[in-house]
């Protein structure tokens, strides 16, 4: 542990300067007087920087860190201000970037069909909703437990220790996971020679061992529709049933809560 | 030097943090709710990373159905928040403090005084000025009470 934290300065120091940050842009005790909200801002932003710099260059290309660093740094910057606005439809719309910059990432990670769901999903119907929901309620502009957040130490210092320990697993030991090899399509006469043949009992073991229609190979690569499409109606028919189950459930149980005309206006 | 994937399972860890954090500090009924989705979305970027590194799409299809519950979520959350809402005229969460269990320690209700209460932080509101008389067919007392309101 020591060790890993001379090994590792800069996490630390990044990883305190955003605690800070939060602690500083939360809305604290004294309602009347706001502490300077740039300030809070510039923290964390610094905090943020040493923190994603601190996990170094990764062996990828310079664009790819580009548009990492500009979603990651977007996505986590636009969440701590979600989280410390003290307007909730400003929270709202920070949390809508958040959303975009979490697409984005599910870009670079090749997963552009669940990025366009992302955005259809949240920004098209749960932000409209919760903005609704938000000027339903909140007619008379901010209101007092607004400005004032309960516990903000403790539970600011307690998430920052469980990101603390994530970060000493993530960074420290190298994630070692049998990575399957993705044979570069095999054409049946090389599938008969025989030295192909070890190769392809290591790969047909691999693929044994989970759900044979979710994996990825040559043609088909991970994101590719056809491929989601084979894994989510081949392996998880089921479950996609009980998704649509689910859906419908929640729709019929959202009309029976939500508060009927005849029981009086909001 | 570290693999490209374990960046994107940091900002997952991230967000899931940031999340936590809104959830267990905000009292408004509604962000707490979004610091949720919030938590959901770490979740979701850790799970597509890790199916990427396994070579698979298992993780995309978690991802769909973690988009599913929290689309029930949001919906049923939105319900019940405006059925408390009905109820206490408030989306402060701890209003709803007496549900806690009887052993447990509830949390310092506030006294509320007048710089509690809400204050409007739009200021360019414009105000209408009082003209023209007061109309006598209404009730009097309310006449008279939309008279000293307006004049105070």
């Amino acid at each position: 542990m020591m060790g890993w934290i001379q090994q590792h300065p800069m996490t630390i120091v990044g990883l305190v300067l955003w605690m800070i940050g939060i602690l500083w842009l939360m809305p604290g005790k004294n309602a009347t007087k706001p502490r300077p909200h740039m300030i809070g801002v510039l923290i964390t932003a610094v905090g943020l920087v040493t923190f994603c710099l601190s996990c170094g260059k990764a062996n990828s290309e310079l664009a790819d860190d580009v548009m990492f660093w500009t979603f990651g740094i977007g996505a986590l910057m636009s969440g701590v201000l979600m989280i410390t606005a003290r307007n909730p439809v400003y929270a709202a719309l920070w949390f809508a970037l958040a959303t975009l910059s979490t697409c984005g990432l599910f870009l670079l990670q090749h997963a552009p069909f669940l990025a366009a769901a992302t955005i259809i999903v949240y920004a098209g119907a749960v932000i409209v909703t919760f903005l609704f929901v938000i000027m339903l309620a909140q007619q008379s502009g901010a209101a007092g437990y607004d400005q004032k957040s309960s516990q903000s130490l403790l539970a600011t210092i307690s998430a920052f220790v469980l990101l603390g320990a994530l970060s000493v697993t993530l960074l420290s030991e190298k994630i070692d996971i049998e990575r399957p090899v993705i044979p570069v399509a095999v054409s049946n006469e090389a599938k008969d020679r025989s030295d192909q043949t070890n190769r392809t009992d290591l790969v047909e073991k691999a693929a044994l061992a989970g759900n044979l229609l979710s994996k990825a190979d040559a043609e088909h690569p991970v994101g590719n529709m056809k491929g989601l499409g084979k894994s989510l109606f081949g392996d998880y028919l089921f479950a996609v049933e009980l998704a649509g189950t689910l859906l419908l459930v929640a729709s019929i149980g959202a009309i029976a809560i939500a508060p009927r005309r005849e029981q009086g206006t909001l | 030097m570290i693999p490209d994937e374990q960046r994107f399972l940091l900002v997952g860890a991230g967000l899931f943090v940031l999340g936590a954090i809104g959830f267990m500090t905000r009292r408004n009924l509604i962000l707490m709710v979004l610091s949720a989705e919030l938590m959901l979305h770490g979740v979701s970027l850790t799970l597509v990373t890790f199916g990427r590194m396994h070579q698979t799409n298992e993780g995309q299809a978690f991802t769909i159905f973690t988009l599913t519950v929290a689309a029930c979520e949001a919906g049923l959350a939105l319900s019940l928040v405006l059925s408390l809402y009905r109820k206490s005229h408030s989306l402060d969460i701890q209003l709803w403090s007496e549900l806690r269990e009887t052993d447990m320690a509830g949390p310092k209700l506030e006294i509320r005084t007048l710089s509690d209460e809400p204050t409007s932080s739009y200021e360019d509101i414009p105000k209408l000025t009082p003209a023209g008389i007061v109309p006598k067919d209404q009730p009097r007392t309310t006449a008279t009470s939309a008279a000293t309101s307006t004049r105070t």
